[in-house]
């Protein structure tokens, strides 16, 4: 019998195996790193040769009001997404957790938004939401509420509030799925139980629902947390970031300082910024829920 | 699958067998010809449009008279292009051996990092240069560095001009304004009316910002004006905040539509033929689109930005700039391109491009070709106003003129006063450094 004690052999002949697999993450992965991280410290317009610029890009970053109101942007659409997305999503989870007709119909139908494209989303409601034509202003128009009608994404207090919403419309079905999946494994003795000791519905969900899936609510902020600050489609398509920086992410800021404005060395240093608040943030949270995971006996 | 077509060929009737026989040995020909072929790779941004239409009959008339060079063409959305489109491609290892571009600090750049052809020889060749209107190579122009030729000029633009629907002015019983105060009045009486007086996409601050630029042009003075966009000087001058407040006077009177900043360039241009709005500004690119976009009898005409200040030294200037190709210094094909080019702006060709809502730069072509109503008004514009403004983004940094242009979106949508807006232009370009 194997000694499952005993260390793995780290020998050349291992090492030769693992080559390929190193070669291409080193190619794609470490090298493009590297390179950004080069770029970043330089004043490159694309076009001609990069200059040293030491720290001058991130101290420029620190400085960019503009960046650092798309980090505030960004959390606020990621607290509208744990609303809009992922506790909407656990709500019709477990409103459309049932086999009776029409709710795996329902179900579709909730999920169906999730299948489009981000950028299609974006388009098809920036129709809905134009301010001349838009299905939205046109209604109200039509029931004598034309007062009502209004730019909604021309103004700053209600652009990032129809993203959001967009946001929300198109991937609460996501984490329904998930949700959904989870809720079909809990046993359902467990809820009979429950009823036989009085337990009311909100009961049963604050007792037995949401422990079950306390694993499944981490993951999915997580996934709302990251995605959030990768956010990049919708804000593109539905806004680009305006009016006057009300819906800029860093995302967007990226892309226009790097190629609108041709500052790909500047952008490149706001691009590494980012991807150190999201693993700091990442790795953080992780910490905590596996914190929170121990047993302890 | 080998041997299945075996048995198969055994079973074609002769008649058959004598047809494959011919289109094997055509497709063989075709083949032999095709390898032949020189590809000079074409990229450019007129994606559509009647000006496409004529680029590809003038390309289908090259190929025709040159059937050993195939023309390709790589087309990008405007932003796109400028954004990422051609900065790839430039840096890719199969560079296009011709490029679109704009005249000024484009083709410096393009210049300096190593892009661009030297078209001196090929210039001076055959009389190609002074084939073309003088202006274009005047030093203000943009079209040399040193000296030297780069861009081969195709348009004339005008980048700004304020267009208007003819119906609903006689409605109102208004005509194109000479002051300032006039258009201030026209609007008002339009808002008043219930119109959209303007409207503007804005959605990319170039739109509105190209038309502050002009606006700014006719009321600063030029010295102060050059020294800001070169970062030499604030913006935060008296002569600039005058400029600016002319933009809330507008938006004081309900000039324009209330979703300018989520509006794209393209759809103001559609809402401006769908009668949705009465005036809108933008340059000379919208006759090519008027097929496309407008109504069949659908009456408009254009007029400059009103004189502001008459005693400035360009009150009666226009905003504009050429557009054209250039060469790339690695051209695989810099022979054919430049054959190709040399067909392109010849006046039978630039007849073709002309008749198409372009602006020609070649000499005698206007005479010859049977202009729009609104492409001879813009070239009588053009040839009548007392000095060409470049756009502030073809001729200083694009992050100032990026910076000036939300200045002025500030102002005109009323989100900032006219001080307010200055004063942020100069903290933004002090945090950003020296372009």
């Amino acid at each position: 019998m194997q000694d499952r004690s005993a260390p793995i052999s780290t020998g050349a002949a291992n090492l030769l195996f693992a080559a390929p697999a190193m070669l291409l993450f080193a190619t794609f992965v470490l090298l493009p790193l590297g390179a950004s991280v080069y770029y970043a410290f330089t004043f490159w317009d694309g076009f001609s040769a990069p200059r040293w610029a030491g720290l001058a890009n991130f101290i420029r970053a620190l400085t960019d009001t503009t960046f650092l109101m798309s980090f505030v942007h960004v959390v606020l659409y990621i607290a509208a997404t744990l609303v809009f997305e992922v506790t909407f999503g656990l709500v019709m989870a477990v409103l459309l957790n049932s086999d009776r007709r029409g709710f795996s119909l329902m179900r579709g139908m909730f999920f169906a938004p999730v299948v489009l494209s981000m950028s299609a989303a974006g388009v098809l409601w920036k129709f809905v939401l134009d301010y001349r034509t838009g299905l939205l202003n046109s209604t109200l128009r039509s029931v004598g509420l034309g007062d009502w009608a209004q730019p909604w994404l021309a103004q700053p207090e209600t652009a990032l509030l129809f993203i959001c919403i967009v946001s929300g419309w198109k991937y609460a079905g996501f984490y329904m799925v998930i949700f959904f999946a989870a809720l079909r494994r809990i046993p359902r003795n467990l809820y009979e139980a429950a009823r036989l000791d009085g337990a009311n519905g909100v009961q049963q969900f604050t007792a037995i629902t949401l422990p079950m899936l306390k694993q499944n609510v981490i993951v999915c902020i997580l996934l709302a947390v990251t995605g959030g600050f990768a956010g990049f489609d919708l804000f593109f398509t539905m806004t680009n970031g305006q009016p006057f920086g009300a819906t800029e992410v860093p995302a967007t800021w990226i892309i226009k300082q790097a190629f609108d404005q041709n500052q790909i060395g500047y952008g490149v240093a706001l691009t590494v910024v980012l991807t150190l608040v999201v693993s700091l943030i990442s790795i953080g949270y992780l910490k905590i829920s596996e914190r929170g995971n121990v047993t302890r006996y | 699958m080998a041997k299945k077509f075996t048995l198969a060929t055994k079973r074609l009737a002769p008649t058959t067998r004598g047809l494959a026989l011919t289109a094997a040995t055509a497709v063989l020909l075709l083949t032999t010809a095709a390898m032949a072929q020189t590809e000079v790779r074409f990229t450019h941004s007129i994606t559509g449009g009647s000006s496409r239409a004529a680029l590809d009959a003038i390309i289908a008339d090259f190929e025709a008279a040159n059937p050993d060079i195939k023309i390709k063409e790589i087309v990008f959305d405007d932003d796109q292009y400028s954004n990422q489109g051609l900065i790839t491609q430039l840096k890719s290892n199969e560079v296009p051996d011709i490029f679109f571009e704009w005249a000024g600090y484009p083709v410096q750049r393009d210049v300096a990092a190593g892009y661009a052809y030297d078209l001196s020889e090929a210039m001076a060749a055959d009389g190609w240069k002074d084939s073309f209107s003088p202006a274009v190579w005047t030093d203000g122009a943009g079209t040399m560095v040193d000296g030297k030729p780069y861009l081969v000029p195709l348009s004339l633009d005008l980048t700004n001009t304020i267009w208007y629907n003819k119906k609903i002015f006689a409605e109102h019983n208004l005509t194109p304004p000479k002051t300032w105060d006039e258009f201030v009045a026209l609007t008002k009486t339009l808002a008043d009316a219930g119109e959209t007086p303007i409207v503007e996409g804005n959605n990319e601050f170039w739109p509105l910002g190209n038309w502050a630029g002009h606006i700014a042009a006719m009321v600063v003075p030029p010295d102060e004006y050059v020294a800001a966009f070169k970062q030499e000087a604030k913006f935060d001058t008296p002569a600039f905040e005058k400029a600016l407040n002319l933009l809330v006077d507008l938006h004081n009177v309900g000039a324009f539509n209330k979703d300018m900043q989520a509006l794209g360039a393209d759809p103001a241009m559609a809402t401006f033929f769908q009668e949705g709005a009465v005036m809108h500004p933008i340059g000379s690119w919208l006759v090519s689109e008027t097929g496309n976009l407008a109504d069949e009898g659908f009456e408009y005409g254009q007029f400059n930005t009103p004189t502001i200040d008459p005693a400035h030294p360009l009150a009666n200037s226009v905003i504009g700039t050429i557009t054209g190709l250039v060469v790339h210094k690695n051209a695989p094909h810099a022979a054919e391109a430049i054959k190709f080019l040399k067909f392109l702006t010849s006046e039978p060709s630039q007849v073709k491009w002309a008749e198409s809502g372009q602006m020609s730069p070649v000499q005698g072509v206007s005479d010859k070709a049977k202009l729009d109503e609104q492409t001879e008004a813009m070239l009588a514009l053009m040839s009548s106003a007392s000095a060409i403004v470049p756009p502030p983004d073809n001729k200083y940094p694009v992050p100032v003129a990026e910076a000036f242009y939300q200045a002025a979106a500030f102002a005109a949508s009323g989100e900032k006063n006219a001080k307010d807006a200055l004063v942020w232009l100069d903290e933004t370009l002090a945090a950003m450094g020296k372009q």
